[in-house]
């Protein structure tokens, strides 16, 4: 039997379970589990056809055995916990000790055989998301198969023949399996690795939940109004910085298992969507872009050369998606004078402190908050809060990273002349149209009798 | 009593005998039986009485009362005050005192008397001097001590009762006083709360955040909390001014301190243990009813062995009509068994006597089920007042704690955060009302055993939660 817990660097949290029978532990290849949410990078494959690895933001790839010229993986679908970000862990169920579970990664033409073993309370199935493959093993319970019940074991078995990007997730009770946190990835390198070669290819799974502050497990019956937004199950500051080498050719590839689509956005450098769940887009069809959106279920893989240094953000744009969770129903206080009635408001709620007249920006305060559950927004930047949750994180370029190191750099140190800077001369004139509209829309006068009501910044008086 | 036994040919040496030896074991008390008043209220209420009789009575009795309002009031210093100060007590002891007075006379013989009379007819003065002694009278001076010994005991019970009562009175009246005094200052924090929502809801619709209908809203119920308030408020007042009766007092010592919160639950309740039997021998009324049948009976025995003494008629005989003072009185005659013998007489009397012994028993049983009750509503909101103080209360403090929270960590807005401090008082205030009805309660109970019984509790089928309860 081929274990491969050796290999990986710094991967203390593997452990074999005992997960099977004694009886059939003869004919299965070792489950192994993975209880850290740190990034694991893979080593170069040990057997069968050579390939680049991907590295799975926050995951990891699953190791598995050769038999008879035959990829063998076992997964086992139980429930685990998952740290979301430093002081929050949820009661999630996953694959292999993590949700998301682990990276499969195989090669165009490879055979593959997958054992899922099912220890959750209720019956399972996994669908292999964009595979071609015979019908019965597509893994759609009533439709081409029995669900897997608890406690059992069923064997997928089929040619990987598609290079490309796809994803596993349940067909069974997906709406509860999904929303609990049940998907992985699922990379089929082409059989010449030198095509499309990457320097580094990063991959992870977009995924939302509904947890309560101060609770453990996701709703699973919220529609739309999810309050976690996560990379492969963790939400900024708890994601991964990805890190490249000024110059090298750089893929990121991400699928949305939200009910939501996703703006995703790279500052400091235009990619292009080289690859979707359908395979690899065409060079002449493909566009310069600094945010691609991914609808649900869909996979892009985009790419671009990392010429430019420093600390870049990479995040969902919907602005919503780069919090942390939050109460919908708090009314905009901006503006709001809240000095006498906070007076009040202090004789009965002695802890009470006035917040949002300026926004709602909670700047450095470190307020007590609900058990189990993350700032809207947290993590600190070289220059203070970054004032962002969820779907956030960092793109680090530096000249000097090695090839193949995976390690933070630190923060970026900005040359001079290159960081913004305060004024503190006079301030330049204002230039303002006399003849808004031109001839064919005039622009109506404003009307005298409105009452504007226009906060300026006033600095921070309002703490 | 043995029947009197009655010679017509007694001699006046022995008449006379007889007149000093009942005179010797009548003589007036100098407090007008406050004193067997106050040995039957102290084992009840842990009290005596004073009976105001002089204004050195009066200076002393003022003197403590200051002295005791000096401090906040306690349950027993309202008490003390209530038994010292409150002129309907004072006058039921003054009326001991007629009582008493009305005995002793009954034990003496009127003094001897001339009369002189001149009557004039035609041309003829006669002058008729007489020498009068009541002989009459001298005959019935042991029937009319008995009797009016026994009134004077019933008196002195009744002036107990009374003590008891009005001490239960003003327990109740004190745990009400303080309770509306603890719920308006909670009702004032509502208000606190309510106004710093409205204040908010201005603001946010001034800057241009919030609608009308949403600050329309917070400034309603602002609005409500007011008028709460003002009924709290009201409460509070009406309950002092309760108390302050029960106390007597007036001018500056209306201005009497409470404290600021009620007395903590005992740790554990009382067990029901022989409460019944205790009530047995410790109720007043039961013990007025049983005196009664023990003077009937007497009256019966006399009855039987005279037969034309006509006692009954008019021995037990006091009404009072409102409005007017009691009338009390005996009437005495003599009649000459001519043509009754007194049948019939004798046939009244052992009906009467059975009328007070099942007046009695009535009375057993109607205090026996009220001790019951009593226990029960004692428990029960003992019961009650634990859960709240053990359960609600924590429970609602969490909530708050939670919420607060949830506002630091923008989950919450600061209108949820009102909206939960409101409901929190609200919870504070219902422990509050359940602590009041607990130490009614066990007022009640005590009345139950040791008076007349207490006012018999309505079962309260929902707390009231925002409005302030109703005097009771
Ligand atoms: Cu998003």
């Amino acid at each position: 039997m081929v274990s491969r817990r050796d290999l990986f660097t710094g991967a203390a949290a593997l452990v074999g379970a005992g997960v099977v029978s004694r009886v059939g532990a003869a004919s299965l290849p070792e489950a192994v589990i993975m209880q850290s949410a740190a990034t694991q990078v893979p080593p170069p494959p040990p057997n069968g056809r050579p390939y680049n690895p991907v590295v799975t933001l926050n995951g990891w790839s699953l190791p598995w055995r050769m038999n008879n010229g035959v990829k063998e993986f076992h997964l086992v679908a139980e429930p685990v916990v998952r740290e979301f970000a430093p002081g929050m862990k949820a009661n999630l169920w996953g694959y292999n000790g993590a949700s998301p579970g682990p990276t499969i990664e195989v090669v165009e033409g490879d055979r593959v055989r997958i054992f899922v073993t099912n220890r959750l309370p209720e019956h399972t199935s996994i669908h292999w998301h964009g595979q071609p493959l015979p019908n019965g093993m597509d893994g759609v319970t009533g439709l081409t198969q029995k669900g897997i019940q608890p406690g059992k074991t069923m064997v997928y078995e089929f040619e990987a023949k598609r290079p490309g990007t796809f994803m596993y997730h349940p067909h069974a009770d997906e709406m509860v399996q999904m929303a609990m946190g049940m998907m992985g990835f699922w990379v089929t390198h082409p059989k010449n690795p030198n095509f499309m070669k990457v320097d580094r290819d990063y991959v992870f799974l977009l995924g939302s939940y509904d947890i309560e502050p101060g609770s453990f497990v996701p709703k699973t019956s919220t529609m739309l109004d999810f309050n976690l937004f996560t990379f492969n199950s963790r939400v900024f500051p708890g994601i991964d910085t990805m890190v490249a080498r000024q110059g090298e050719r750089v893929r990121i590839r991400f699928g949305n298992l939200t009910m939501t689509n996703h703006p995703i956005h790279l500052h400091g450098h235009e990619f292009e969507v080289t690859g979707t769940d359908g395979g690899w887009t065409r060079p002449e069809s493909r566009w310069p872009e600094v945010t691609v959106d991914v609808g649900v279920g869909q996979m892009r893989a985009i790419e671009f050369v990392a010429n430019n240094p420093g600390d870049w953000a990479f995040h969902c744009h919907k602005s919503h998606h780069t919090m942390n969770a939050m109460g919908h129903d708090v009314p905009t206080m901006i503006g709001v004078s809240q000095r006498d009635a906070a007076k009040k408001i202090s004789s009965i709620i002695p802890d009470y402190m006035a917040m949002g007249s300026t926004g709602g920006s909670m700047g450095e305060m470190e307020m007590p908050l609900p058990e189990n559950t993350l700032p809207m927004m947290g993590g600190q930047g070289p220059f203070g809060g970054v004032e962002m949750g969820g779907m956030f994180t960092v793109m680090k370029v530096r000249k000097d990273q090695k090839r193949g190191d995976y390690s933070d750099p630190g923060w970026y140190k900005h040359p001079a002349g290159t960081l913004a800077y305060e004024w503190n001369g006079a301030p330049p004139e204002a230039v303002r149209s006399t003849s808004a509209g031109g001839q064919s829309m005039p622009g109506p006068k404003p009307a005298q009798n409105v009452e504007f009501n226009v906060r300026k910044p006033s600095g921070h008086s309002g703490h | 009593m043995k029947p009197i036994v009655f010679t017509p040919l007694l001699k006046t040496s022995s008449l006379l005998l007889a007149v000093s030896v009942l005179a010797g074991c009548s003589t007036l008390s100098n407090d007008g039986g406050a004193s067997d008043v106050s040995k039957l209220t102290q084992p009840r209420i842990g009290f005596g009485v004073t009976g105001e009789r002089t204004d050195s009575d009066a200076q002393a009795s003022s003197a403590q009362v200051s002295k005791l309002l000096a401090a906040p009031l306690t349950p027993d210093s309202a008490v003390q005050i209530a038994l010292l100060n409150n002129r309907g007590l004072q006058a039921s002891l003054a009326e001991l005192g007629v009582s008493e007075a009305d005995f002793v006379q009954a034990g003496r013989m009127r003094n001897p008397g001339f009369s002189f009379s001149r009557m004039r007819g035609g041309d003829e003065v006669e002058i008729e001097r007489s020498v009068m002694f009541d002989l009459i009278g001298l005959l019935t001076i042991p029937l009319r001590s008995t009797i009016e010994q026994g009134r004077f005991e019933q008196a002195k019970i009744t002036a107990a009762s009374e003590a008891v009562r009005l001490a239960g009175e003003t327990r109740r009246a004190y745990f009400s006083a303080v309770a509306a005094a603890q719920t308006e200052k909670f009702m004032s924090q509502v208000v606190t709360s309510a106004e710093a929502g409205a204040q908010l809801a201005q603001e946010q619709a001034k800057v241009g955040n919030w609608s009308k209908l949403d600050r329309a809203r917070e400034q309603a119920f602002y609005a409500e909390a007011t008028t709460q308030y003002a009924r709290a408020r009201h409460a509070a007042t009406a309950t002092r001014e309760q108390l302050a009766r029960l106390l007597g007092l007036w001018g500056s010592n209306v201005n009497y301190k409470i404290p600021d919160r009620l007395p903590d639950l005992p740790q554990k309740p009382n067990e029901p243990g022989a409460l019944e039997a205790l009530a047995m021998e410790q109720r007043l009324d039961i013990q007025i009813a049983k005196r009664d049948v023990d003077a009937t009976a007497r009256s019966l025995g006399l009855t039987n062995a005279t037969g034309f003494i006509n006692v009954l008629d008019a021995g037990y005989a006091n009404k009072s009509t409102t409005g007017a003072p009691r009338e009390n009185g005996y009437e005495i005659s003599l009649e000459l068994p001519i043509f009754d013998w007194g049948g019939a007489r004798r046939a009244r009397a052992k009906a009467t006597y059975m009328l007070s012994v099942n007046r009695t028993a009535d009375a057993a049983v109607r205090a026996r089920s009220e001790v019951r009750e009593a226990y029960s509503a004692y428990r029960t909101t003992y019961d009650v007042a634990k859960h709240y103080r053990d359960q609600v209360v924590p429970l609602r403090k969490q909530i708050s704690e939670e919420v607060l929270l949830r506002y630091n960590g923008m989950l919450a807005s600061v209108f949820e955060l009102l909206a939960d401090s409101r409901d929190q008082i609200t919870s504070v205030n219902g422990a509050i009302e359940a602590q009041r009805d607990f130490w009614i309660a066990e007022t009640e109970l005590q009345a139950a055993i040791n008076g007349s019984g207490g006012a018999v509790s309505q079962p309260t089928v929902a707390a009231s939660s925002s409005a302030p309860a109703a005097e009771h």
